[in-house]
Parts: structure tokens; C-alpha cells; sequence
């Protein structure tokens, strides 16, 4: 087929190549600035998992479990306030998009300021409605800083969240809602018993779809902490990226790289079999 | 019935959730979906809290960069900020227009974000084409490698990328960025196009064939024309989707070659004292090609969200 060609091409040599290449480097001592490489079979790996693996691992589960929940928690209750006959409805619709119109480094610059130590706003409110009584520094506390970064990606994930599930929510058919009011079944009860079911799907795809972009999100944590303080906001993403850019150790990033990709592909395969069903209609 | 009559003006966007029928004046006794005729009052004093919460906390932040946008440098640095700038100017967007290096910037983004989403339409639109109207061997799992080739990292692609553009001395060019951006953007536009293809005919390409049209033919004078809409749509995300770019145009490229992302970062970041307004002022600046490009594509949303055009 000649009108392949040129996609499986570039796919190739942009995608499939680096990847295979990059995961192979785990088995290497390898520099990214020094020329030639040593093979030393399964050291990278031994070392990774005695080393930093579980704690990178509960770090990116933390943030990818956080920046799934919270979204869809956000985007959720919208979509569910904005599906009701309140005024301005469509309008704060429209409105609820903006977060996710804009670029990742702004969304990081933005939280960045709020998040500031000594002029950010977030501090101002928090002392105002007497929450905190010293102004913190959100992001450069171990303590603070994922929940802060974890803050940040929601603001600009749970509009996704919210379109797609009010898309849901316009196929759920009226009819039900009013015939099971008139049988005396409350709005709590009409919303699990016929909202959610006709939900499931969109709801499981969403929650997919964000936890696998999630688990290798970099943009809004390398701005915000740059995986710090002390390693405290590090996932994978960031983990490869420091190991190789700033570390130049390019056998010790794949060999990260080779054990995050597992536990991706693991979620990709869930991914590609659910779009299969919605495919072959 | 001949097949010219059913080619339709403009072919109907992939909308993963339109309804068998298409939406001609609806059959009244069809069911309506949506929102109830009336609600109790406690389902709506619920609604309005949940607006005003959650609405809260999308909008607020909105209001803060448009206010640090436009308050003075000197009053920036002060605690409590106050909420309303007492003396709003646009001189932080005034410093921007006199700052050459951010032109430099822009003038990269501009080109590499466009240069990409023609690569990707380009290479899309023949990949999508095969994929939506021929049968043979190892279709489905290259479709689906396709999709799945997007959500493999960055990061690690990186890895590789870099040497690979370094040994060619490609490091620090357009192409370099263009090549990488394309990572992303050629598994979305491969599967938005294929969606559109499925919407036109295959009656309307045999008879094509039957007139003795050639493949290539077929495909150059039927079915692109016949697809534009998708073709600018698809265009238009890979152009955000390289816009929005961080990490490649990071890596791979100096600051002579940079976009604004890694720029901006690299200006303002890290600075013992950073402009906020003028950075507000420059967010503003980016995210504004976005939001018009997403103006232009909001009947598309909803089909592009799951190819992953958009990500949350």
C-alpha cells in the first residue's frame, strides 16, 4: 500500500525506532555527551529498582491518582449543575473552557504566581478566611508541593472532564427521569438508578484516558518544582528527563523508561480494547 | 439511484456519539435527552453552589491573570496583593512589544506549528484514507499501534530523538522540532481524517472508478475536496498540539530556534525577581491563537476529544 508509506515512515523513524532504541539503552552503560557504550546486561535495571523505583512509583501514583479524581470530581458536579435549567448555564459552559484552552506553561506560570511565597494570592485567601495563619511556600515544601502541582493539573484538566461528560449526560433520555419521578423516586435515587448507568461508558473512558496522560505528564511539574523540593514532586516523566538531560546518564533513564513503559503498556492495552468495542459498531 | 446524488455539500464531522439518523427535523415522538423541564428547589440551590464552588476555582484563577496583567510592576511586590490593581496599565504589554528576543520566539512558533500540521495533514490524509476505505492484512493492529503510539512518553522518546537529531546535526533546527512534533500530532490526524473519510460515500468513489478515475485521481480530485473541512480542522489541532509543545522545543532546540514555551520559561523563569505582570501579559499573548483556533473548531470537539486531540 503506497498511501502507508509515507505515515509508516515517519511513524517509524519518529516513534517506534526511538522507543525501542531508548528502552534498549537500559541494558548499556551509556553517556549522552561521550561516544560508544558498554554492555552490562541487567545492572541499570538492578540498580533502579534497589534505588529510587518504589518511591517514583508511589510519587506518579499519587499524582496520577490525584489529578484523575479530582478532575473528574470538578468536572463531574459541573457538568451535572450546568445540565439544569439554571440561568447562564451555557454561557458558564463556555466560560468553564478556559482553563483547558490554554497552554501548559501557562496554566504552570499562573499556579506559579498563586503559589507564591511572598505575594502569591493563595496565601492572602487562605490567611483571610484564617486557614493558614503564616504565609507558606507551597512549592518548595516537601510537604506542600505535590498537593500544589496536583492542584494546578486539575484547574486545567476537569473542563475536558466536564465536555465530555455533559455530552454524556445530553444522551440520557428525559423520559426515564420524568416517568420515575411520577413513581416517587427522588433525585438521588433517579441518579443512580438511570443517570449512572447510562454514564458507565463515558465515565470509564475519561478516567482511562486522563489516568495514562496523567502517568506521564512533565510540562506543569518540571515548571512548577522541577520534580523538587528534594524529589518530592519526581515521577517517572520528570525522573527520565533529569537522568538523561541533566544527569547524562542515558543507560540509568532507560532502564527507568523500561519499567514505566510496562506499566503503561499494561494500561494502553485496557485503552486500545475499549476503543475497539465503541470501533466495530 | 446514482451515486452523485447523495454527495453531500460538506461532509458531517465524526461525532463518536451522533445518533443512527441524522438530526433532520426530529419525529416528535422521539425522546428527549438533556436536562429535565423542572427541577425542586434543592436539586437547584445544589446546582447553584456547585457553580459557584467549582466555578470558583476555574474562574478565579482566570481573574487573577488578567488583573496581574495589567497592575504595575511596583504594586506586584506588595502583601496582601490587593484584588482590584488600584491604577491598571498595559504597560506590561507595551514592555512585551519592545522585547525583540519574544519576537524571535513567536516568529518559531509560528513557523514550526505550521509547518507541522501541513507535514501531518499531508501524511495523515493518504494513511487515514487507506485506513477508512481498503481491506487487507494487519490493518486493525497497525490503526491500532497508531493510537497507541501516542500515549507512548516523551521523555523516553527523547532519549533517543536527541542523539539521533545530534548525529545528523539536526539539533537546534525547525526540523528537528517539526520531525518531533510530528510524535504527537500524526496519530490524532490519521485517526480525526479517518473518521471523516468514513462519512463519505464508498458509492461516490466507485463510480469514480467505474469512469475509469484513477486511485490517485480518486483521492486528489474526489475525496480530499470533499474533505476539506476535516483536513482544516485536523490541521488546526496539530497546529495547537505544536504550539503547546513544552519538553521537545525544549530539548531539541536553542534559543535561537526556540518556541514560546521553552522561551518564556527560560526569559522569565528563574530570575531573582520575576515580572509577573509582563508575564501574565505574555500567557495572555500565547494562549490566544488557541482559544480563537478553538473557536473555529468547536463543532469538532467532541470528535476530536477521544481521537486525543485535546488532552485533559
Amino acid at each position: 500500500m503506497l498511501l502507508l508509506l509515507p505515515g509508516v515512515a515517519l511513524l517509524a523513524g519518529v516513534v517506534l525506532y526511538p522507543l525501542i532504541a531508548a528502552l534498549v539503552t537500559a541494558f548499556f552503560e551509556q553517556s549522552l555527551v561521550l561516544p560508544g557504550r558498554t554492555f552490562v546486561g541487567l545492572q541499570n535495571i538492578v540498580e533502579v529498582l534497589q534505588g529510587d523505583f518504589l518511591r517514583l512509583l508511589r510519587q506518579t501514583l499519587v499524582f496520577t491518582l490525584g489529578t484523575t479524581i479530582l478532575p473528574f470530581v470538578v468536572g463531574f458536579a459541573l457538568a451535572l449543575a450546568l445540565n439544569t435549567k439554571i440561568r447562564g448555564a451555557k454561557v458558564l459552559r463556555g466560560l468553564m473552557l478556559i482553563p483547558w484552552l490554554v497552554p501548559g506553561v501557562v496554566v504552570s506560570f499562573l499556579w506559579m504566581w498563586i503559589f507564591n511565597a511572598n505575594y502569591g494570592v493563595m496565601n492572602a485567601l487562605l490567611q483571610t478566611l484564617g486557614l493558614v495563619d503564616d504565609p507558606q511556600a507551597w512549592l518548595a515544601q516537601p510537604g506542600t508541593a505535590m498537593g500544589a502541582v496536583i492542584l494546578a493539573k486539575t484547574w486545567q484538566s476537569f473542563p475536558w472532564m466536564m465536555v465530555m461528560l455533559l455530552a454524556g449526560l445530553q444522551t440520557v433520555p428525559v423520559e426515564l427521569h420524568e416517568a420515575a419521578e411520577m413513581d416517587g423516586a427522588g433525585t438521588v435515587r433517579r441518579f443512580f438508578a438511570i443517570t449512572m448507568p447510562h454514564l458507565k461508558g463515558i465515565v470509564g473512558l475519561v478516567l482511562l484516558l486522563e489516568f495514562i496522560w496523567n502517568f506521564q505528564h512533565f510540562d506543569i511539574i518540571y515548571v512548577l518544582t522541577g520534580g523538587g523540593p528534594a524529589g518530592a514532586t519526581q515521577t517517572f516523566a520528570t525522573a527520565v528527563y533529569e537522568t538523561a538531560f541533566q544527569g547524562y546518564d542515558l543507560g540509568k533513564a532507560g532502564a527507568l523508561g523500561l519499567l514505566w513503559m510496562v506499566l503503561l503498556m499494561a494500561l494502553v492495552v485496557v485503552y486500545v480494547r475499549f476503543s475497539e468495542k465503541g470501533e466495530e459498531r | 439511484m446514482s451515486a452523485t446524488t447523495q454527495l453531500p455539500a460538506t461532509p458531517t464531522p465524526p461525532s463518536a456519539s451522533s445518533p443512527a439518523g441524522g438530526d433532520a427535523p426530529r419525529p416528535p415522538q422521539r425522546l428527549r435527552r438533556g436536562a429535565l423541564r423542572s427541577e425542586r428547589p434543592g436539586v437547584r440551590i445544589a446546582a447553584w453552589a456547585t457553580v459557584v464552588v467549582c466555578g470558583g476555582f476555574g474562574l478565579l484563577p482566570v481573574y487573577w491573570l488578567l488583573a496581574t496583567s495589567l497592575t504595575p510592576r511596583d504594586q506586584v511586590f506588595s502583601y496582601p496583593p490587593k484584588f482590584f490593581p488600584s491604577a491598571p496599565t498595559l504597560d506590561a504589554f507595551a514592555a512585551l512589544a519592545s522585547n525583540e528576543q519574544l519576537f524571535g520566539y513567536l516568529r518559531n512558533s509560528v513557523i514550526v506549528s505550521v509547518l507541522t500540521a501541513v507535514l501531518s495533514v499531508l501524511v495523515s490524509a493518504y494513511m487515514g484514507y487507506s485506513f477508512s476505505k481498503f481491506r487487507y492484512r494487519g490493518r486493525r493492529s497497525l490503526m491500532y499501534l497508531v493510537l497507541a503510539s501516542q500515549m507512548f512518553p516523551q521523555a523516553l522518546l527523547l532519549v533517543t530523538l536527541y542523539s539521533v537529531f545530534s548525529a545528523y546535526n539536526l539539533l537546534n533546527t525547525y526540523t528537528a522540532l517539526v520531525l518531533s512534533f510530528t510524535t504527537f500530532t500524526l496519530p490524532l490526524c490519521v485517526w480525526m481524517l479517518k473518521g471523516f473519510f468514513d462519512t463519505i460515500p464508498d458509492e461516490l468513489i466507485e463510480a469514480a472508478r467505474v469512469d475509469g478515475a484513477s486511485r490517485l485521481r480518486i483521492i486528489h480530485s474526489i475525496v480530499l475536496p470533499l474533505a476539506a473541512p476535516g483536513l482544516i480542522a485536523a490541521g488546526l489541532f496539530a497546529f495547537v498540539r505544536g504550539w503547546n509543545d513544552f519538553v521537545f522545543a525544549l530539548t531539541l532546540a536553542g534559543p535561537e530556534k526556540q518556541t514560546l514555551p521553552p522561551g518564556l520559561v527560560n526569559t522569565f523563569i528563574g530570575e531573582a525577581s520575576t515580572a509577573w505582570p509582563e508575564l501574565m501579559a505574555a500567557s495572555l499573548v500565547v494562549s490566544l491563537p488557541v482559544a480563537i483556533a478553538f473557536i473555529a473548531l468547536q463543532k469538532y470537539l467532541v470528535g476530536g476529544l477521544t481521537a486525543g486531540a485535546v488532552k485533559g
